[in-house]
């Protein structure tokens, strides 16, 4: 029982961890916490059907259209929207985020219609067992392509040009524009390359739950998971969320199906008054 | 001078409105003046004092089946049970105000954000309260023996109480409250300097937001006479932010403007239906963009953290 549950735990875990990268990637770059992102891994799965059964496009080219398109999205509203208010007080670009998530999901709700629509699944979903334990392949191929994003990600922020750019900027903003790198430029880099693990991320669970306008409810697991591993740490983003998943599974398991997402909500709060800086993150000075 | 005569002209407008209108166009109006008190508690909280809030449905939610329930499972009239709910809910938003000292910014939008989730999750699976996700038929309101259903009867009800809260949002903004509020949103660390007692206001604020929240919550329950869990969810949360924003936060008229535009523009543009809420969410984002006046004193607040 307890190995299933970790599993499970995982498999939902993988995801939350990279819709919580996604923020964490964001944040510690540009300051801005995107309360649309959510909305962004639904909009990057509806463009997978859309390429799919609206141009018949194969599911490999899809999934690359979905992600190319994500990705210029997010550089969009970098351009559009948060460059014109980069000096505004954070309570408004907070409402413009939440404005870019609403008009996703009701463009969506109006395009689409709000009924689920199918989207293939990576893998077969039929379970094959191991001893005792449950395996579904399609649950194995999101931890797989999970892991190797996180992997993907870490390789360039360490060994690239472009990765490195971003890490100084991390660091500090000033510094890097000193010794030559486009701050803004980065900040553009950020919000594409966010766009993009939420969209891996959506794309990865619209098949495991339901593809319907309101998927991106799920994104507030992601803030769960990123407040958890401390909002400013890479890896405790993605430890955030496998604690968060395998935690929900337990919850769902010991407690009941219907407790599951009022307990990670729970948590959410919890950890947001008692334990700001996270599990693993360090408490940052605020500035007056 | 103007002002104040266009306000009588107002007022003498709204006093005529039931016997020349029709009975659709009052219900309208009475839905204006509902909305306009629940968007009054986050003009308070986001405007006055600077405090993000995606809360504000679930208040809504409290005072909206609270008072459905008061009525049918004790038996209360609802001139009490309103009230009563509203004061609850308003002792809740100070607790959660007084919780939320140690945090700002999105950590405080996190928060509310995940409250206002669970609310709306408990709605729906705490069904011997509230009806699950099918719903709650809401008792109509009682004075006397009189049973007021029609639109105008409501309206006589919530229309004063829209006045009132208007009438309270100008008082509040020249108060010493008010300019506490102020204080706080320019600045926390500077607000505490000069010797306001930072954690009182804020949750002050709360619990202003979170009364009239409900009271509005009661009031729209009253007059749409059934409540569905689908309506005071995280997406209706960001409605009442759109309407306060695009309203103007600092303005006392600020809700009943947004309402106002929130409620008839729908009603004037039946062809794009479907699209309402996408025209709604953008012409949030673009006021937050190119018109960043519409939230005059946020720019203030910035001044104040450089």
């Amino acid at each position: 029982m307890l190995g299933q549950i970790l599993i499970s735990g995982i498999t939902a875990g993988a995801v939350y961890a990279l819709v919580a990268l996604g923020f964490v990637v964001l944040h510690r770059g540009t300051r801005v916490v995107h309360f649309g992102l959510g909305d962004q891994m639904t909009m990057s799965a509806y463009l997978v059907v859309i390429a799919q059964v609206f141009f018949d496009a194969p599911f490999a080219v899809a999934i690359l259209i979905s992600l190319v398109v994500s990705a210029g999205f997010g550089i969009a509203i970098e351009r559009g929207v948060m460059r014109p208010l980069r000096r505004a007080p954070l309570l408004v670009m907070v409402i413009a985020t939440l404005a870019i998530g609403a008009a996703l999901r009701e463009g969506l709700r109006a395009s689409m219609g709000p009924l689920p629509w199918p989207i293939p699944f990576l893998m077969t979903p039929a379970p094959f067992s191991v001893g005792n334990l449950v395996l579904v392949p399609a649950n194995l191929a999101v931890v797989g392509i999970a892991l190797a994003v996180m992997g993907g990600l870490f390789l360039t922020l360490r060994y690239t040009r472009f990765g490195r750019a971003i890490v100084a900027v991390y660091e500090n903003p000033t510094g890097a524009a000193i010794v030559g790198i486009s701050v803004p430029g980065v900040h553009a880099r950020l919000w594409g390359l966010s766009s993009v693990l939420a969209a891996v991320a959506g794309i990865l669970v619209a098949p495991l739950i339901t593809l319907s306008p309101d998927m991106g409810t799920i994104g507030i697991k992601g803030f769960a998971a990123a407040i958890l591993g401390g909002f400013n740490s890479l890896p405790g983003a993605i430890a955030g969320g496998i604690l968060l998943g395998i935690a929900e599974t337990a919850a769902g398991v010991y407690v009941s199906t219907a407790m599951k997402d009022i307990i990670s909500y729970a948590l959410l709060i919890a950890c947001v008054l008692l334990l700001p800086q996270g599990l693993f993150g360090k408490a940052e000075a605020r500035k007056v | 001078m103007i002002v104040r005569l266009l306000l009588l002209a107002l007022a003498a407008a709204l006093a005529v409105l039931p016997f020349v209108a029709s009975s659709h166009l009052i219900f309208l109006v009475a839905m204006i003046g509902s909305t306009s008190i629940m968007v009054a508690g986050l003009t308070i909280v986001v405007g006055f004092a600077g405090q993000i809030s995606i809360a504000q449905a679930s208040f809504a939610a409290i005072g909206a089946y609270g008072t459905a329930q008061i009525a049918s499972m004790a038996g209360l009239p609802h001139w009490i049970g309103l009230p009563a709910i509203s004061l609850i809910t308003a002792a809740v938003g100070y607790l959660f105000g007084l919780l939320s000292l140690r945090v700002a910014d999105h950590y405080l939008a996190l928060a509310t954000m995940a409250l206002c989730a669970i609310v709306q999750l408990l709605l729906i699976h705490l069904e011997d309260w509230t009806g699950g996700a099918v719903g709650l038929a809401v008792p109509p309101l009682e004075i006397g023996s009189r049973v007021m259903t029609r639109p105008v009867e409501l309206y006589a009800v919530i229309m004063p109480c829209a006045g009132l809260t208007i009438w309270f949002l100008h008082a509040l903004s020249t108060s010493r409250i008010g300019r506490a509020f102020a204080a706080l949103r320019m600045s926390e660390v500077a607000a505490a300097a000069v010797g306001i007692p930072v954690l009182h206001y804020k949750s002050t604020a709360f619990a202003l937001s979170a009364f009239f929240g409900a009271f509005g919550g009661g009031l729209f329950a009253l007059l749409t006479t059934y409540l569905d869990p689908a309506q005071f969810g995280i997406l209706e949360s960001v409605r009442l932010i759109a309407i306060a924003v695009i309203g103007g936060v600092l303005n006392p008229f600020g809700p009943v403007i947004g309402s106002a535009v929130f409620v008839l523009l729908p009603e004037t543009m039946g062809a794009l239906g479907r699209y309402m809420s996408l025209v709604f969410s953008l012409l949030l984002l673009v006021f937050v963009v190119v018109s960043p006046q519409g939230i005059a004193g946020l720019s203030a607040r910035f001044r104040g953290l450089r």
